[in-house]
């Protein structure tokens, strides 16, 4: 089937793209299809709006991901998709980029909106540029029109009754050239900062690393987790690139995120900007994030934080 | 020895945007830089072959204008520089780029390793690196944070969703990188000197197969706007009381 499709890599993340997936397809009145290699997901992607399903076969253990781009592209180039949708994940990105490549597409990266213009056969995506700076709108005429969309930019699609879908098996992909050696999961030494309600986020205002402890006790005390901008995790390297925010690092949407000797650099800026609440304490009061807080203090961290703390801790 | 050709791209740099008429981006006061994670591929195409020997070159697509950043390229170490470039080649979207690219490396021009960026630091799109070796018809490893070689074969540990995958592949081979890579060297005057003296290759539109129509219309671009109050509160004791008063009425703490 053409229409439009999508790439489903697990459920959470497949229903946002079903959900903006079903609303191109129905104003193009064709149909949703689903690519996945969760084949347990089949009848769960079928239930949340997917019209058919291509499964893509298990790879041996040491085989990477990537080693199904071979058949997605062939079997694009045989159904000709009108749009192509991808999880601006890792690996959503790296797939839609390298496919893109093979058929010659246009290809939006990491989108936060998409709109069909009928009039113009056109896919319409909107997404930042110069490190959040900027906001770009981008349109493709040509199929397949392909786009990776930001993650919790569209709702989950509901659970629709009485839905039914086909389930086509795509064929074994020949071998990859990359091996696999090992997989590790990612420490758990640091918090998740991606869910966090609150984070505290210290940066270059901070001298020494043992001071990182007013941070600390300010994250505990608001029951949050301590983050950092790129130089604390890349220069002095006093905490994981895991809690790292910024444009090529972690974006966070909590209620309140409390920066501490942070100047403010846009990429860092990009990766709060969803934030609720933000509140920024830093010595320069000309510093950029000034512009981009709810709340400053124009201030020395190191007299205010413990200040602050004795008032919460009161 | 390994060849290792590093790709980087010569932008605007994104602290000089002003927001011109009703919101519009305005890059005339702009300077122009190295793409943030391109030095991070030209580095680790430094730290490589200081580590096990090799050649170093840069390659780079863009306007005949912009020998500055041949000159920027070459003072952060390799040897030579392939400069493809063009009055027509500008606002090249990555398909663009990438087919320019490997047209100009099937000239040929000898590799074993290509490093990218992740991404560049205008648009971001972190496209061009995958889809030249798509082009190219090698194999592919994006978000790399380490590398080492044996022999021909390359291992790598590279960012995954859930954590690190570390794989092996022999060369050749096209590598994005992360910017925790490394921290790449500041050239000193002496390297500014004797990039002047290094020797770069042109290419232009007429050497080159018929390039790749564009497939992205860019409709609207302006300033993201903030809108937040940036209300400012004293240092004493009252006024941060009163900070923490309003981030309770907000909701945001207990």
């Amino acid at each position: 089937m053409a229409g439009v499709w999508i790439l489903a890599e697990g459920l959470e993340s497949g229903r946002e793209l079903i959900n903006i997936g079903q609303t191109l397809a129905r104003e193009q009145n064709s149909t949703l299809t689903a690519i996945t290699w969760q084949g347990d997901l089949n009848q769960e992607l079928i239930a949340y709006g997917v019209d058919e399903i291509l499964l893509l076969p298990a790879l041996p253990e040491d085989e990477p991901r990537q080693a199904y781009i071979p058949i997605i592209v062939e079997r694009a180039r045989l159904d000709h998709p009108e749009i192509i949708l991808f999880s601006a994940t890792l690996l959503g990105k790296e797939l839609a980029a390298r496919i893109a490549g093979q058929l010659g597409a246009g290809l939006g990266s990491e989108c936060s909106g998409l709109r069909w213009i009928k009039e113009e056969a056109a896919l319409e995506m909107e997404r930042l540029f110069y490190g959040g700076a900027a906001v770009q709108t981008i349109r493709c005429r040509q199929a397949p029109r392909m786009a990776t969309v930001s993650q919790r930019s569209f709702a989950p699609a509901e659970r629709q009754e009485g839905r039914s879908g086909n389930v086509i098996e795509l064929p074994a992909p020949p071998p990859s050239p990359v091996r696999v050696i090992e997989r590790k999961s990612r420490t758990q030494t640091a918090g998740d900062i991606a869910g966090a309600r609150v984070v505290v986020c210290v940066g270059r205002g901070f001298e020494k690393e043992a001071s990182l402890e007013l941070a600390r006790q300010l994250a505990q005390a608001l029951g949050g987790e301590i983050a950092c901008t790129r130089p604390i995790s890349q220069e002095v390297c006093w905490l994981s690139e895991d809690v790292c925010i910024g444009l090529s690092a972690k974006k966070v949407k909590p209620d309140l995120y409390i920066g501490l000797g942070i100047s403010g650099q846009i990429q860092h800026l990009t990766g709060i900007r969803d934030a609720r609440v933000i509140v920024a304490v830093n010595r320069d009061a000309n510093a950029p994030i000034f512009a981009a807080v709810d709340y400053g203090i124009a201030g020395d961290l190191y007299e205010v934080v413990p200040q602050l703390l004795a008032i919460l801790q009161k | 020895m390994p060849d290792i050709l590093s790709c980087y791209k010569w932008v605007a740099d994104e602290a000089y945007i002003r927001s011109g008429s009703s919101g519009a981006l305005d890059l005339n006061m702009a300077d122009y830089k190295i793409s943030d994670y391109d030095k991070n591929a030209i580095e680790e195409a430094m730290l490589l072959t200081e580590k096990y020997g090799g050649n170093t070159a840069v390659i780079t697509v863009g306007l005949p204008d912009d020998t500055k950043g041949v000159k920027d390229a070459l003072s952060r170490g390799p040897e030579k520089a392939y400069f493809v470039n063009d009055p027509a080649f500008a606002d090249l979207e990555p398909e663009q780029t990438a087919t320019l690219l490997a047209a100009a490396i099937a000239s040929p021009i000898p590799y074993d390793i290509i490093i990218c960026g992740e991404g560049s630091s205008d648009l971001y799109a972190q496209q061009v690196g995958p889809r030249l070796a798509e082009k190219l018809g090698i194999p592919c490893l994006c978000y790399v944070q380490k590398v080492e070689l044996d022999g021909s074969q390359l291992v790598a540990e590279r960012k995954t969703d859930a954590g690190i995958e570390v794989v092996a592949v022999e060369l050749p081979v096209l590598l994005t990188v992360v910017p925790d890579i490394n921290m790449p060297r500041l050239p000193g005057l002496r390297d500014t000197l004797a990039a002047g003296k290094k020797p770069v290759t042109e290419f232009t539109a007429d050497d080159l197969p018929q390039g790749q129509a564009a497939l992205l219309q860019t409709t609207n671009s302006k300033v993201a706007s903030i809108t937040r109050s940036s209300r400012m509160f004293g240092t004493d004791a009252a006024s941060i009381g009163d900070l923490v008063q309003e981030l309770k009425n907000s909701g945001v703490i207990a």
